[in-house]
């Protein structure tokens, strides 16, 4: 039913983060793209800046709202998606692929993350 | 929450719902930008059954108007309709109106968030006059049709001739066989009109107007659009261009008071700050992408000094710009940049001329 990754965590916010190691990789569901709908530009964190858990670590504007992400990890941030910027096309495209936001050298993880089935479980009770 | 009568219309759309102000309403349909250029392009429809509508009837209902638009209305011909404001004492708008002056009656459209205050307030100011001020809102339907191809679309449900109404204009007519007020009034900044019926025919009329405009792929458009749409085009929303603290010569609309009327209602206070000068002025302001400065968003300039508020922004995909309308510090107004600060960053704008967006004619 869905293409969500399985190896991935997922937030109750909405984002996803992939951990490899002490490298993390943070991005945002097909549900909070969709629910932010046109979007028109992302606003990431500099390189080596350090983000805590929880903090926004950056932010999704879209046409009707900004999106705030909640970093799921915390760390020092090693490498940013840059493109966007320019081009939120992946976002919508492969959200959990090529749309990433940031990647970061983990020092901490939330402790309130979930598996696929429990976050799926929770859009079910989301959606309208 | 309240609905409109056209709520089930919506969701079978596959409308996303918002609360505005306590009403359900469909904040967009299939998308915002698609919405936007729809209405641009060719014709949109919108449910505005949230809004208010009052008709003042009696010999003095003219004299009441008077004494409570801050507009010039006595010389506005009947079958006209004419923009301005319900001011307090303090020369502060209660709510932003359209008044329409027809010849046994003057209707007022207000706001949504005016339902509660507006009529009682109106009715607090007529002293000796005998006229009776109705609530219609809830009796009326009102749907907008809005974007070029608008005449064409009414046309075939319409039994005047629609040519003959001009902007501003309004008149008394079947539409589908049922009375309608429909007036070339707007808020979009393009040609449309504004229809006013009973309510009981709203999902009839609703869904002839979409028939009539498949050819011209009419869609309904919904609230997240019109706020774009009316930002394009240099149109102020009440409690955030203006409201109890930002008053009309603030908000650079002043063209919807006559200072000379002595007898209105917060004139005379609202002309003494006018002579005096502003001391906050608003601007319109204009980026190349980058991040949106949406209301409430700190404006500085080019050396870090507050110098006011955005009170309405967003992306203009009209302009393929981000846009904003900005309240500041009347000396900023020909700093030609300033700067929108958006976590903890500054982000160049440049004052561009009001409005962002005119039709072509």
């Amino acid at each position: 039913m869905s293409d969500r990754p399985t190896e991935l965590k997922y937030s109750t916010t909405h984002e996803w983060v992939r951990i490899e190691g002490d490298e993390a990789t943070v991005g945002i569901t097909d549900f909070a793209v969709e629910h932010l709908g046109d979007l028109v530009f992302v606003d990431l964190p500099d390189v080596g800046a350090s983000i805590d858990v929880d903090e926004t670590g950056a932010e999704v504007e879209s046409v009707k709202a900004v999106g705030e992400v909640h970093s799921p990890v915390g760390g020092e941030v090693t490498a940013v998606n840059e493109g966007l910027a320019d081009d939120q096309g992946p976002l919508a495209s492969d959200p959990f692929g090529e749309g990433w936001l940031y990647k970061l050298k983990v020092s901490d993880v939330s402790d309130a993350l979930m598996d696929l089935d429990a976050y799926e479980t929770q859009l079910e009770s989301e959606s309208v | 929450m309240r609905a409109t009568p056209l709520k089930d219309r919506h969701a079978a759309a596959k409308a996303r719902f918002v609360d505005f102000f306590g009403w359900e309403m469909p904040v967009q349909y299939a998308g915002i930008l698609a919405e936007t250029s729809c209405v641009r392009g060719h014709v949109g429809l919108f449910d505005l059954c949230h809004m208010g509508r009052l008709v003042l009837t009696g010999p003095d209902r003219e004299a009441l108007v008077d004494r409570v638009f801050s507009g010039r209305f006595q010389t506005l011909k009947h079958g006209r309709a004419k923009y301005g404001f319900l001011l307090n004492e303090d020369g502060y708008p209660i709510d932003d109106v359209l008044v329409y002056r027809d010849t046994e009656a003057v209707h007022i459209v207000i706001n949504a968030t005016g339902r509660g205050k507006d009529p009682d307030w109106v009715n607090a100011q007529k002293g000796d006059l005998d006229a009776t001020v109705t609530d219609v809102s809830d009796d009326q339907a009102m749907i907008a049709l809005q974007g070029p191809g608008s005449e064409h679309v009414l046309q075939a449900l319409c039994g005047a001739d629609l040519s003959q109404v001009r902007y501003y204009g309004f008149t008394t007519a079947p539409v589908c066989g049922h009375e309608t007020l429909l007036a070339r009034t707007g808020y979009t900044g393009e040609d449309g009109f504004e229809l006013f019926f009973d309510k009981a025919h709203a999902v009839e009329v609703w869904d002839a107007l979409l028939d009539s405009g498949r050819s011209l792929e009419i869609q309904p458009i919904g609230l997240g659009a019109r706020d774009i749409l009316r930002l394009e085009a240099g149109m102020p929303l009440y409690g955030q261009e203006i409201n109890p603290e930002i008053d009309p010569v603030e908000a650079d609309l002043s063209f919807g008071v006559d200072f000379t009327k002595d007898h209105t209602v917060g004139v005379p206070a609202l002309r003494a700050r006018k002579e005096a000068g502003p001391k906050r002025v608003a601007v319109s302001l204009a980026a190349q992408g980058g991040r949106v400065a949406r209301a409430g968003c700190p404006i500085v300039t080019e050396s870090g000094e507050a110098s006011g508020v955005v009170t309405s922004g967003g992306v203009s995909p009209t302009l393929g710009k981000n846009i904003a309308r900005a309240l500041v510090r009347a000396e900023d107004r020909d700093a030609g940049t300033l700067y929108a600060e958006i976590r903890g960053k500054q982000h160049p704008m440049e004052i561009v001329p009001s409005p962002f967006y005119k039709r072509p004619r």
